[in-house]
């Protein structure tokens, strides 16, 4: 069994290192390509002694082994190996390197241990035989390096953990706005000429793609067009920004930004176990708040701790769906890892989760900080409120193993602190298993390396309408509302029934017990809610006894009142049982004998009910509308997610500017959109994208001002492609073929959202209803809501079939779209029901069959594509047209490359 | 990846049409890192768990102790709690207590061929095949719930996340052997937590669904709405040339040069499709061989069928999921006997007749089939007359794609508890066949993603002619 021993060795490491190499992922830094490039030559062929080259070869691969703990960030006993110099100089156990002396040298020696416990690297596979003979060839021919060699920087001073300062314009030259002045300046520095502004057709439909998510209609193009005063387009953006359909379309971003996810588990079994079947509440709250321009700060608060910040304001209370996303029914550390690797990526562009199992490989962050910082989230649970205008949802159901969770669409779900003594415990491995116990419990914190003052915890007294929710006036209403129109219901009833001679007298008398019953229930409730509101008013003791005797009373009697309407309904029952033809005696006797057991249930219920009412030591409690929660909150959230926004932190506005950024151009300033920390990638334009989190900050981080800014720049306003005969652009195409300096604009193709709301939206048929739980997907193909109403989880049926063909966001992580061009999306264009059922109506839409030929054809382009054919597409629509129908040219137009690609 | 796009088999089509050349970073140039032994991969895998006892692991002290509580047989040692910790809980044991009573094998066994492998009774088709296979006995995992089904596909714990599966890689790596099919199709059922593929990968990744009806074989394969096939191809005719007229506007436009090619894809493979579903053309002998003739067998023998059909297009990688329903058809939690019968009367004459096939077609030395499920059985019984999940060791077999004949490698202990000797890890598996088809795993990578040395697993080279 030693082979045992050692596979579950191998396997918890394994584990031990998921989350670190899983998130080292910078789209293709230096140290990923040194590696490969060392790899590679390694592979074909023997390294022939002389050969061999530090900076290519032997310093990535020390780079990739050894420098997370040999290095800027760590040195372990003493030694760092991140230049010859210091691994000379060695640390506690002497030098590493014997220069020209291999087999004297440490660090071939720890690195070709046997002893798994002695061997270098402690963690990652030990290095192959063709490693170590570099290694070895290295330090043989004399271990040179390059003089001057600069170690590793003290990780403290990375870029992205500075406080932002503002940087100073540069000088412009024909500038549109600040953000021009950056990119100019980068644009003159690599001597590349930026592309002319783009058409302006082109720009009205990039900028109602980008803003709205819709294309322009004919009409719409033809009025820009048609505007020549000098601020059409920008009263265009102002009029697009202001437009509700914005709140959508950036909404589904953040959406993607923010893990949106409806409920799943075991959805084929109805079984809720992750995130809630009321979250999408919170989805309608990031629309309703970008709509609002609430400001980014206020809103990422409120979703960490809306129950802290806002705790009576239930529309905010929804925000925290953020946090309920994550939930795991099954286990709380899934929940918990959950909620700290996606607020770590989101807002702060950490690779948090690294931490979880070890010190963290490229960031100062201890093990220790990641368990502080789940310290943070630890009390909180999730409740369910009654909603104003709905039914009673009941409590929050919690897991448990033999009980399912049967998705619940009332009411709303929020988070609040349940436990405030919740203790934090570290344990190893990343598996809860190994709690360290000798160890106190960790206390909420960050990490000190931000620079910022740590959090100011003040724990949160909180109103009485929070703690018990269904003392807010508009619950209590509801219920009262609720209950009148039971009776309302009864009585009307009951005049029908009476009104009609014919009624046998057993329903009618069903119908009077119900009146009473409904009666009863409406003074129970009144009587209740009176007791309420003395319970947690300023009423005197005695009088909070009298009211809750009262209520006490009051419920006692609605239970006879309901015992009787019971044991009438049973009777009625009984009746049309008996009934029933004689023919099937069978189903007429099963009938018979399951109402009278009824009835003898019921009779048994009024018996207690009338014993209750009869006993003069009754207690004068009575039943509550809701759960009573704590009356106090711990506050950590709040504190957080003030530190999270002061204007000192340095990531959480570069990481916002990052994301909207990248979603106006494409390409993101820094492309590892999740890690700003060592292992991610440096700015393309650190100034532009310093200049862009200050000004969010310093404009009350309104997302709509920088919306405004980057998309009324002259750097979003060029064309995508140079002209086919400007040879000097295609020069610079050569320089700058990834567009990092932005010459011109990034090209793009619709996301699946857009695709589908912009066929639905030329054809005229798109719903503009905002709002609302979510649609299922098995209804995209038929109703004509937008996308983002649409289901969206990661279980079978989570995204709709043709949506998952055009990339449609992965629920649980999408921080950035894939954008991929695969056959089927060809065959779904052409042979799907979308197009087919719609391009009929987008016909009419275009012309009426009495419409020429010739205005059709531009009439459809500029509908579909908006521009006009030229001559020889315009000749060949014609020929189309004698054998194929509009209808069948609208579906071309609609697989053309112009209409899915954003130019 | 500044070109911001991936695409099916788009790699290599793009670089043989030297449009992916300078970029930053360039995916797989649909080139081998090295020399193949294998071109083609048939992943046959039994949803639920298979008895590995009572398939091709035969341990007859079972029926020796039928009936003891494993404490008080020589075996007790297999309860040695450090043995037991390499599974992971999602949640506390979901299907009870532990399996302590052992329980006697349901079926006999024989040895057969030359090689003389044990094989249970309930599989004589791929038995009279043995000397074809290489059987692994030594497997393990670490998900003791059917989240091992994903595990075995992707080689991570649920608990992980979710990784792109071994088809998909495979995919993402090799270029295409025939331009008018997908390279990477699955059918069977799928259950929900394994359902996708390409997951970090993108979905251009994933397998392509493909029904066994002709009518209906691919997504989107057929138009919404019947008309005249020449006028649909009028319409694309205008779809073409109108983009072609565009790309003299967009010289340099890779998206639109893979749009253009993708809708060529698009109409090549709808036409391909129902021609590999045609079986007219096979033969009387070779239907019956596969048993598309038998009701109980029949719905695999058309896909095994239709398998072979496409490995001889060209096709990478088929992946097929037997059996769904539950957590899948295999797992026999109760009734056994009744289970396993019904189950391998399903699938054993279809995969018989495939490796026989195969052969005689000169195929089978080109083309990898895997036999695997996402554990094995308990050794103790499970209420009266099933066993529960058990994943200290199971059972796996490969046959072709230049792996050695009739070989056994690899053991667990006498009532098939612990894989004992020469244990592996599920990526083990992936990393043999990716061996075979000539990929280095290590340059699967893509930017931003790094993958766990577990991932990559290693190859077992005693397998490997």
């Amino acid at each position: 069994m030693k082979r045992a021993g050692t596979a579950v060795g191998e396997f918890d490491h394994g584990f031990s290192a998921t989350n670190f190499m899983h998130a080292s992922p910078p789209m293709q830094t230096s140290v990923v390509r040194c590696a490969n490039v060392a790899i590679a030559l390694l592979m074909c062929a023997a390294i022939a002694r002389a050969e061999v080259d530090y900076a290519a070869q032997v310093k990535p691969l020390l780079r990739q082994k050894c420098y997370a703990c040999h290095g800027a960030l760590k040195q372990k006993a003493g030694l760092r190996v991140d230049t010859v110099a210091l691994m000379l100089k060695g640390g506690e156990s002497g030098p590493a390197l014997v220069a020209g002396k291999a087999a004297a040298s440490a660090l071939l020696e720890r690195v070709m241990e046997t002893d798994p416990h002695e061997r270098m690297p402690q963690e990652g596979e030990p290095l192959t035989a063709e490693q170590i003979a570099l290694l070895r060839n290295w330090i043989d021919a004399g271990a040179h390096g390059p003089a001057n060699e600069i170690p590793e920087a003290d990780p403290k001073q990375h870029w992205a953990f500075q406080v932002v300062q503002r940087p100073a314009l540069p000088v412009a030259g024909v500038a549109r706005n600040a953000i021009d002045a950056f990119v100019d300046e980068a644009l003159a520095r690599e001597k590349l000429t930026p592309l002319p502004e783009a058409s302006r057709s082109v720009l009205l439909r990039r900028v109602y793609l980008d803003l709205i998510g819709l294309p322009p209609t004919r009409e719409e193009l033809h009025a820009f067009l048609d505007d020549h005063s000098p601020d059409a387009y920008e009263r265009t953006v102002d009029r697009l920004l202001n437009d509700p359909r914005h709140g959508e379309r950036w909404g589904r971003h953040w959406m993607d930004v923010w893990r949106y996810s409806d409920w799943y588990g075991r959805r084929s079994a109805n079984d809720v176990w992750n995130s809630a079947p009321q979250i999408w509440r919170w989805r309608d709250w990031i629309v309703n708040s970008l709509n609002a321009d609430k400001g980014y700060d206020r809103m990422i608060s409120e979703m960490l701790a809306a129950d802290e910040i806002a705790p009576l304001d239930d529309g905010a209370a929804v925000a925290t769906g953020f946090l309920i996303r994550n939930w795991y029914a099954l286990n709380q550390n899934q929940w918990m890892r959950e909620i700290i690797e996606h607020t770590g990526k989101s807002f702060l562009g950490l690779t948090f989760q690294c931490a979880h199992c070890h010190d963290h490989k490229y960031d100062p962050i201890a093990q220790q900080d990641y368990f502080r910082f789940r310290a943070i989230f630890e009390p909180i649970h999730i409740r369910q409120d009654r909603w104003p205008g709905e039914e009673d949802p009941g409590k929050f159901q919690d897991y448990e193993y033999v009980k399912q969770r049967k998705p619940n669409r009332l009411g709303a779900v929020r988070i609040f602190d349940r436990d405030t003594e919740a203790k934090t415990w570290l344990y190893t491995g990343g598996d809860e298993r190994n709690r360290v116990t000798d160890k106190p419990p960790l206390t909420p914190g960050v990490p000190a390396f931000l620079g910022v003052n740590g959090l100011a915890i003040q724990p949160v007294p909180l109103p009485k309408e929070a703690v018990y929710p269904a003392l807010r006036p508009a619950i209590q209403a509801t219920e009262i509302s609720s209950r009148r129109a039971a009776l309302q219901r009864a009585e009307d009833q009951l005049v029908a029934l009476t009104a009609v001679l014919s009624s046998a007298p057993t329903i009618v008398e069903k119908a009077r017990t119900a009146v009473l019953a409904a009666r009863a229930a409406l003074s129970s409730s009144q009587a209740r809610i009176a007791a309420d509101q003395a319970r947690f008013g300023d009423a005197l003791a005695d009088e909070k006894i009298t009211f809750a005797r009262k209520a006490a009373l009051a419920e006692r009697e609605a239970g006879v009142a309901s015992g009787h309407a019971a044991i009438a309904d049973a009777q009625h029952l009984l009746v049309l049982a008996e009934a029933m033809p004689a023919t099937d005696a069978k189903t007429r006797d099963t009938a018979i004998t399951a109402t009278k057991n009824a009835a003898a249930v019921a009779t048994k219920v009024l018996e207690n009910a009338e014993a209750a009412l009869r006993d003069p030591k009754a207690p004068d409690t009575y039943t509550a509308f809701s759960p009573t929660y704590p009356a106090q909150s711990t506050g950590r959230r709040k504190a957080f997610a003030e530190w999270l926004t002061r204007r000192e932190h340095p990531l959480t506005a570069r990481v916002a500017v990052n994301h909207i950024w990248m979603r106006h151009f494409q390409e993101p300033l820094v492309s590892t959109v999740f890690d700003f920390g060592r292992n991610g990638a440096k700015p393309t334009n650190p100034a532009l994208l310093d200049w862009l989190a200050a000004e969010l900050m310093e404009h009350g981080w309104s997302m709509k001002h920088l919306h405004r800014l980057i998309v009324t720049s002259a750097a979003y306003r060029r064309a995508s492609h140079a002209a086919p005969d400007d040879a000097a652009s295609h020069a610079d195409a050569e320089r700058d073929r990834d567009n990092h300096f932005l010459w011109r604009m990034n090209p793009s193709r619709m996301e699946a959202e857009v695709v589908r709301d912009s066929v639905l939206h030329l054809a005229g048929v798109l719903d503009a209803t905002m709002g609302g739980q979510e649609l299922e997907n098995t209804q995209a193909e038929t109703s004509t809501r937008r996308s983002l109403y649409f289901s969206c989880h990661p279980e079978t049926g989570g995204r709709s079939q043709i949506a998952a063909m055009f990339d449609a966001p992965e629920p649980t992580d999408c921080y950035r779209r894939n954008r991929s061009v695969i056959p089927q999306q060809a065959l779904a264009l052409t042979n799907g029901k979308l197009v087919h059922d719609h391009s009929g109506a987008l016909a009419l839409r275009v012309g009426a069959k009495t419409e020429t030929p010739e205005n059709f054809i531009t009439g459809a382009f500029e509908h579909i594509l908006s521009r006009i054919p030229d001559e020889k597409e315009r000749a060949m629509c014609h020929d189309f047209l004698r054998d194929g129908s509009r209808e069948s040219l609208v579906r071309v137009l609609l697989n053309h490359n112009d209409f899915i690609t954003v130019r | 990846m500044g070109m911001g796009f991936t695409g099916l088999a788009l790699g290599a089509m793009l670089q043989r049409d030297g449009i992916a050349s300078g970029a930053s970073w360039s995916p797989p140039t649909g080139l081998p890192h090295f020399p193949p032994k294998a071109k083609n991969v048939i992943w046959l895998f039994m949803n639920g768990g298979v008895s590995h006892m009572e398939s091709f692991d035969p341990k007859p002290m079972l029926t020796k102790y039928g009936g003891k509580v494993i404490a008080e047989t020589p075996f007790r040692d297999t309860q040695d709690p450090k043995k037991l910790a390499i599974e992971r809980l999602v949640v506390p044991d979901a299907n009870g207590n532990k399996r302590n009573l052992l329980y006697p094998l349901q079926i006999g066994f024989q040895k057969h061929g030359q090689s003389g492998i044990e094989v249970s009774d309930w599989f004589p088709n791929i038995a009279r095949n043995v000397d074809k296979l290489a059987v692994v006995r030594s497997m393990w995992t670490t998900d003791s719930n059917h989240g091992a089904q994903a595990q075995f596909h992707s080689g991570r714990h649920m608990n992980d996340g979710e990784f792109p599966t071994l088809g998909a890689w495979v995919h993402y790596g090799l270029g295409s052997l025939n331009d008018n099919l997908p390279q990477f199709i699955s059918m069977g059922t799928r259950e929900y937590w394994n359902k996708r593929d390409g997951h970090y990968l993108g979905p251009a990744h994933d397998a392509v669904p493909l029904r066994i009806d002709p009518a209906n074989p691919l997504d989107f394969g057929k138009s919404e709405r019947p008309f005249a096939a020449d006028a649909q191809t009028l319409g694309l005719d205008l779809v073409q040339q109108l983009n072609a007229l565009r790309g003299v506007e967009y010289p340099n436009d890779p998206a639109m040069a893979a749009r253009v090619a993708s809708y060529e894809l698009a109409f090549r493979m709808q036409r391909s499709v129902p021609d590999v579903l045609d079986f007219s053309k096979e033969t009387a002998e070779t239907k019956a061989l596969y048993g598309v003739d038998q009701p109980h067998c029949r719905d695999f023998a058309m896909q095994l069928l239709a398998a072979r059909r496409l490995v001889e297009r060209g096709v990478r990688f088929i992946q097929i999921q037997h059996g769904g329903g539950g957590a899948g058809a295999w797992d026999a939690h109760g009734g056994l006997k009744t289970n396993h019968t019904k189950n391998s009367l399903a699938v054993d004459q279809p995969i018989g007749a495939l490796l026989e096939d195969l052969e005689r077609r000169g195929m089978l030395e080109d083309t990898l089939v895997i036999f695997a499920t996402e554990f094995g059985r308990t050794p103790g019984s499970q209420g009266s007359d099933g066993r529960d999940h058990h994943i200290f060791g199971f059972t796996v077999w490969m046959a072709g794609g230049g792996l050695k004949r009739g070989i056994v490698h690899g053991a667990t202990d006498e009532i098939g508890f612990h894989a004992t000797e020469n244990r592996h890890y599920v990526t083990d598996i992936h990393a043999t066949i990716l061996q075979q088809l000539g990929l280095d795993s290590r340059q699967l990578e893509i930017p931003g993603r790094k993958r766990l040395e577990i991932d990559h697993g290693k190859p077992i080279r005693e397998i490997i002619a």
